[in-house]
């Protein structure tokens, strides 16, 4: 009897492990189900909405058709990159409320708030009466059923490229009203891209390493709009070994790939004289050239007007001769 | 209790020194960035060679990260044994004194001000969880004497306290609530030479319990018991609980909170080598850096070059390993 008893105890380790694995599993795949279509897409009978009374429909960015019968006048944002878009397509007298973190441009900071990014409160955006809501994806995703459920109408912003964001300007111009703005700032946008091609297409393409936090270190991986700028200002991520989103990655591996460009987002907190500072960050290309930068977070990790901005920035990082010579 | 102590503790203590060898070894010869073991070796024998990428990687990157890693995991270990044998406890940990919240108050305050991250932070930690012990050994103080039952309750509220507080700072820095939350998960990811110094300042508070083993032995039976049989009850008291809180403390603040190590290393140990704290203490220390060593092995080689968080793995090694050891010590 004695002698079995392990052997059970054993079992039901074994029955735990499998049971856990299990869990984490499904998890994962839970998680990598999650990505719907990259960016929002107009639709044919949106570009057709310049007759007033027909309704105004396109596809928002978790792929969802957002209709409104007419324009939106009473428009609530969940995010501080929806914010600087409204303002900048010139929908700000629309805004009725924004969120804790709207810093740009600057009137949007005495908006009415619906709570913080991560913890929008549904009863206080209830409240404000809106026709149009607009979130984010990720750590929104669950928000959208709970809106629509007290019958608000919701657009998803969740680019994966720097045209996505372009599209949902211009989507949320239709929605709003003020499409001939929108198309300017998505105009604008795609005369940066332009130039920054031109200037870049000749060049080599160094590795680049772009930190988001440094312990642990994390990076912006493949199908995200960075990798997307990083590619375009004429560098390769190494982040897009690392799979999708925003993940850790190994301090090994980021020595053994030597970028020749290394850049913070500045949400990370590090300064260049810290990074360099670094256990063994000496040795690094990127630190031995000279080619440490931190580049401002708002306009690199907020997918609205100002990524052009952000995509200049990240030229002059990734190719100064080119910037310098314009 | 007789018999223990007149049985040789070394056989014991010199099997997890040979434990812990080997995990060291495993540690450092493998990692995501594939050194060969040829180049590993050529690595140990020249010694940091300046202007040497791959060098680099293990002087620079890999050996203080597996050094950081085991002493965090010994001094969490030795913690443990601490606390759970003063509080007559087997459920308690070391974060159960607060010391652990108030070291992750303090880095939050420093995340939340923007202080830039070495190594002003892991000195926010510091202060922030020397202060929580100042503050629960106060509560715990009366008239001369500690209070036990008083310390771990007063722990454990300041611990809610200090959580609340963190998690009010997390929701009003929505930006840096990331960098919160990677911080109070835990991790080893990098961490350098700086962070090996920190983590050895605690060595001589590992050491020092052992001194205290005889007398940590008595106190199993109670404090009255105790001072029956001679113990100097509370200089006793007051030189172990100091030991554990500036062991956590120091752990705590260069890894963020690792669960596990410090709960379930002890209780494997007493079932391997009995409650004796001559053997017990050091073959947990052992022990504690072994296994935090290998979980961090794992934690940054598996699913490369990605890492999964050290205190999953932790928890993952640590929980099949202790039930069956339970299953199998109740048996005898």
């Amino acid at each position: 009897m004695s002698t079995t008893r392990p052997r059970r105890g054993l079992a039901a380790v074994i029955l735990l492990s499998a049971l856990v694995l299990a869990v984490v599993g499904a998890a994962a795949l839970a998680g990598c189900g999650s990505d719907a279509s990259a960016g929002g897409e107009a639709s044919p009978a949106a570009s057709a909405a310049s007759d007033s009374s027909a309704p105004i429909t396109v596809t928002d960015g978790a792929g969802a058709t957002v209709t409104l019968q007419q324009p939106a006048a009473r428009i609530v944002s969940l995010a501080p990159a929806n914010t600087e878009i409204a303002y900048a397509i010139g929908a700000g007298d629309k805004m009725v409320a924004g969120t804790s973190y709207d810093d740009y441009p600057e009137e949007a900071s005495s908006l009415p708030k619906t709570g913080d990014f991560a913890n929008p409160n549904v009863e206080k955006i209830a409240s404000f009466n809106p026709d149009l809501v607009l979130a984010a994806g990720g750590i929104q995703d669950k928000l959208r059923s709970k809106l629509e459920q007290l019958g608000m109408t919701v657009y998803v912003v969740d680019p994966k490229t720097y045209d996505g964001v372009m599209t949902d300007i211009t989507n949320l111009g239709q929605l709003a009203g003020s499409m001939a703005q929108a198309q300017q700032v998505a105009d604008a946008m795609l005369k940066a891209k332009d130039e920054v091609q031109a200037q870049v297409a000749s060049l080599s393409r160094p590795a680049t390493f772009l930190e988001i936090y440094s312990k642990p270190l994390m990076t912006a991986g493949g199908r995200t709009f960075i990798d997307d700028m990083i590619t375009l200002a004429g560098g390769v991520n190494l982040g897009a070994t690392a799979g999708s989103g925003f993940p850790t990655f190994s301090t090994e591996v980021l020595f053994k790939n030597d970028p020749a460009v290394y850049i913070a987002d500045s949400g990370s907190m590090s300064q260049p004289g810290d990074i360099s500072k670094r256990s063994g960050f000496a040795e690094l290309t990127a630190v031995k050239d000279g080619h440490v930068y931190v580049i401002e977070d708002s306009i690199i990790a907020r997918p609205g007007p100002r990524l052009a901005e952000g995509l200049q920035e990240l030229v002059k990082m990734i190719h100064p001769e080119a910037a310098a010579a314009q | 209790m007789t018999r223990l102590a007149r049985t040789s503790v070394w056989p014991g203590i010199a099997l997890a020194a040979g434990v812990f060898a080997l995990c060291l070894l495993v540690s450092l010869a493998f990692g995501p960035a594939s050194l060969s073991l040829g180049e590993v070796w050529r690595f140990v024998t020249s010694g940091p060679v300046p202007g040497d990428l791959p060098n680099a990687i293990f002087w620079q990157i890999r050996l203080p990260r597996v050094l950081v890693a085991c002493l965090v995991g010994a001094e969490l270990a030795v913690a443990g044994v601490i606390l759970q044998d003063l509080f007559l406890n087997p459920l308690t940990d070391p974060y159960v004194t607060g010391v652990s919240s108030g070291a992750a108050l303090g880095a939050t305050i420093g995340i939340v001000l923007h202080v830039s991250n070495l190594p002003w932070m892991t000195v926010l930690a510091l202060i922030g969880g020397f202060l929580t012990l100042g503050v629960v050994w106060m509560a715990a103080r009366r008239r001369g004497r500690i209070d036990i039952f008083v310390l771990l309750l007063a722990g454990v509220t300041i611990s809610y306290l200090a959580s609340a507080v963190v998690t009010v700072l997390m929701i009003r820095a929505n930006q840096d609530m990331y960098a919160i939350v990677y911080w109070l998960m835990g991790s080893f990811s990098g961490r350098g030479w700086q962070d090996v110094v920190i983590a050895l300042v605690a060595v001589p508070f590992m050491i020092a319990p052992l001194f205290f083993a005889k007398e940590m032995d008595i106190l199993l039976q109670g404090e009255k018991r105790a001072l029956e049989l001679g113990v100097e009850v509370e200089r006793t008291k007051r030189v172990l609980l100091v030991t554990a809180g500036v062991l956590t403390a120091i752990a705590v603040s260069v890894s963020g909170i690792i669960g596990f190590v410090g709960l379930v290393v002890p209780h494997i140990v007493r079932l391997l080598v009995g409650p004796g704290h001559r053997s017990l203490l050091p073959v947990s220390l052992l022990l504690g850096a072994s296994m935090m060593g290998i979980a961090d092995l794992l934690s940054r080689t598996v699913i490369a070059p990605n890492e999964i968080p050290v205190g999953v793995v932790t928890t993952f090694v640590g929980a099949p390993l202790f039930v069956y050891l339970l299953r199998r010590g109740r048996k005898g």
